[in-house]
């Protein structure tokens, strides 16, 4: 333990004698978590997909007698995509290259079978079955949902016309067909009168007037149901004060995982490919502290180094949420779980960056295959595992999304240690594996 | 140094004090050593026997396993063949390697005293200060990476003092030395074998064996070539040529 304690002093006094290193250490995930932030949020924002309109739609389109604007009703619908007319081939080629992420074709007749009513006419999505895909699935079923409701709307008020037409008469047309009715109120009326001018009759007409009034009344019922049975759930919208995107409790746990990984791996692996540079590992390792303490040394120093910047970084995400006036449940308390998150992820981030380090010869090469190694796994870990198979499994394999699951539960879970306790097991175990990968691979620092 | 088919010559071995032995035993010895890494093979069957008072030579070309043979004998690196003795359970070796091996973002003193206290030295501020006067470096908080490659050598040479170590091995010590600072280089390496200790010395300078060697040990792609005092390497006719 003192030969522990003696080399993180040294190692200390090291990084204050590199203001540059450290500086860029501590600014650089920093500028990464804002920027991975920022692609969070507007990741995405602006997918372009292909219009393939066979159909040849007019800008205003007239159905029962409402003008729809194509443009504006799906602008309104998918106005975070930027959709592309095309013809067909160059949207298959467009799909195909990546170019659009997905094809919206309007078959011919489109419109024909709007107006018509007789059948629902068909949309074309064809798309990728990936993530991107997915998502523009999700945005197109969207503005299905929302022209149907439109649709929806115009064909009740279409069909309440019907109905005031067999309520009060009139002429009308259906399927193109002009038409003329007399309306259950004058039927009704000309029975009475019918009833009066044959009193042998008149108890049959009145009847029969008595079942047109009741039809009337029945009718008069039909607008609701009518607005029942087109939209039996109905979606009510309302804004809420929450935390901005930018400032979630995920793109938090983001934010710090990769301002962690970034330090202790890149410093971990640097530091111990240092000694080597420095030619003392030999001097070291004969006798004056052994490897494991020499390995442990590291990982004490990276992840109390590590957990500060962290820390720092969390307590100014905590103000910008409480500046940003969002509901201001940042779990302040919560703040010392956190930093035993930030010492555990530190931690098995360094025994990773030490696996690195006894696999490189010298400090820049150790930095620089840390971060080409770091890198990837931690973009992996951004990914949701669940869209891509086989990336769940690799990023298991590296502590970045285990650290993302501890923060994220401890800053927005209401009761987080379950899934603290799961996550930092995780993490210890992967240290303790790569922790043991790097005591075997000391011996090869030397040679 | 001794094969057992030599005898070395009695006016070049110095008598060490019976604390540091005990007995008249080597103090270091390698029994057949050898050493590869992966597929190259560096050090083939070496035997070389240390003992109080004496200062041996490693001789030979470039690769021809000087400076492995010193850092298996200094522990920094395990045989794959043959073993390794010491003299008695607390021996001291001490280490130079060829290339200083202090950290450059600290100073001379700081080196020191970080080295000193891992090697649980008594006093090691103290013991710090004492050795940079020996080795007449500046204990200025400089940084050791912009010291002049000679006080970086004898400063690297001071940090393998610290532990008052029985044997001091030595890989090309005086390379980057001028030859003011080669001869108060080996004023202080001498003082080891005077006191009763030993020195291995790796070096490409012959002159330095005539002068500074009892003995010596030639390497030739890993293989002893020769092995055995100066004396008679200095008859050695095979040597002759080389020389």
């Amino acid at each position: 333990m003192r030969s522990i304690a003696l080399l993180v002093r040294k190692d200390g006094r090291l990084l204050r004698r590199s203001p540059a290193l450290l500086a860029a250490l501590i600014v650089y995930p920093i500028v990464i978590a804002v920027l991975v932030g920022l692609v969070v949020r507007f990741a995405g924002e602006q997918p372009r997909v292909a219009l393939v309109d066979l159909d040849g739609i007019p800008p205003i389109v007239e159905i029962g007698g409402q003008e729809f604007d194509v443009d504006q009703i799906i602008g309104q619908t998918i106005e975070d995509i930027e959709l592309v007319r095309l013809d067909a081939n160059a949207a298959e080629r467009a799909l195909k290259s990546g170019d659009v992420l997905a094809t919206i074709t309007i078959p011919e007749g489109f419109v024909r079978a709007l107006r018509g009513m007789l059948r629902s006419p068909q949309l074309r999505l064809d798309f990728n079955s990936d993530l991107f895909g997915t998502r523009i699935l999700n945005k197109v079923q969207a503005l299905v949902f929302s022209l149907n409701r439109q649709l929806a709307e115009t064909y009740i008020a279409a069909n309440l016309e019907y109905v005031d037409l067999l309520t009060v008469g009139g002429s009308g047309t259906f399927a193109g067909n002009p038409f003329d009715v007399i309306g259950l109120e004058e039927a009704g009326r000309r029975l009475r009168a019918l009833g009066e001018a044959n009193p042998d009759l008149q108890r049959e007409f009145d009847e029969l007037a008595t079942f047109v009034d009741e039809a009337g009344l029945a009718l008069a019922a039909v607008e609701g149901s009518l607005r029942a049975t087109a939209h039996p759930i109905e979606l009510v919208e309302a804004g809420t004060s929450g935390r901005d995107a930018l400032l979630s409790a995920l793109v938090q746990a983001f934010g710090l995982a990769l301002t962690i990984a970034f330090i202790s791996v890149l410093l971990a692996a640097g530091s111990l490919a240092s000694e080597r540079d420095e030619n003392v590992l030999g001097r070291l390792l004969r006798g004056l502290v052994r490897p494991t303490e020499l390995l442990v040394s590291k990982v004490i120093l990276v992840a109390l180094l590590a957990a500060l910047v962290a820390l720092i970084l969390a307590i100014a995400l905590g103000v910008l949420v409480e500046v940003n006036g969002a509901a201001s449940e940042h779990p302040w308390e919560r703040l010392p779980l956190l930093v035993l998150g930030f010492l555990v992820a530190g931690a098995s981030f360094a025994c990773f960056g030490t696996l690195v380090g006894t696999r490189t010869r010298d400090a820049r090469t150790a930095t620089l295959v840390a971060l080409l190694i770091a890198l990837p796994l931690m973009l992996v870990g951004l990914v949701p595992t669940e869209s891509v198979g086989g990336v769940g499994i690799v990023s298991d394999l590296f502590p970045f999304s285990h650290s993302v699951d501890f923060f994220d539960a401890a800053l927005a879970n209401a009761d987080p240690a379950r899934a603290v306790l799961r996550s930092t097991a995780w993490l210890v175990g992967l240290g303790l594996v790569y922790g043991t990968a790097a005591r075997l691979g000391m011996r090869r620092l030397l040679a | 140094m001794i094969l057992a088919r030599h005898e070395r010559p009695y006016e070049r071995r110095r008598t060490p004090p019976e604390h540091v032995t005990g007995s008249s035993g080597p103090l270091l010895e390698a029994q057949c050593v050898g050493r590869t890494f992966g597929a190259r093979v560096a050090l083939i069957d070496i035997d070389l026997h240390v003992r109080a008072g004496d200062s041996v030579a490693l001789v030979g070309s470039n690769g021809a396993g000087k400076s492995t043979l010193l850092s298996l004998l200094a522990g920094a690196l395990s045989p794959t063949s043959g073993r390794l003795v010491h003299g008695g359970p607390g021996l001291d070796i001490g280490w130079v390697p060829q290339r200083p091996a202090i950290y450059s973002r600290l100073s001379a003193l700081e080196n020191l005293e970080h080295f000193a206290r891992l090697e649980r030295v008594a006093g090691p501020a103290e013991r710090a200060r004492e050795l940079l006067d020996i080795v007449e470096v500046s204990a200025d908080p400089i940084p050791a990476g912009t010291l002049s490659g000679g006080n970086q050598q004898r400063l690297n040479l001071a940090i393998a003092l610290l532990a008052d170590s029985e044997v001091l091995l030595l890989d090309e010590p005086t390379a980057s030395l001028d030859p003011r600072q080669r001869r108060r280089f080996w004023q202080l390496a001498h003082a080891l074998p005077e006191r009763g200790g030993a020195i291995v010395f790796a070096t490409q300078h012959l002159a330095e064996v005539d002068e500074h060697a009892s003995d010596v040990l030639l390497l030739e792609a890993g293989r002893s070539a020769f092995s055995g005092t100066v004396a008679d390497w200095q008859l050695s006719a095979a040597i002759e040529g080389l020389k």
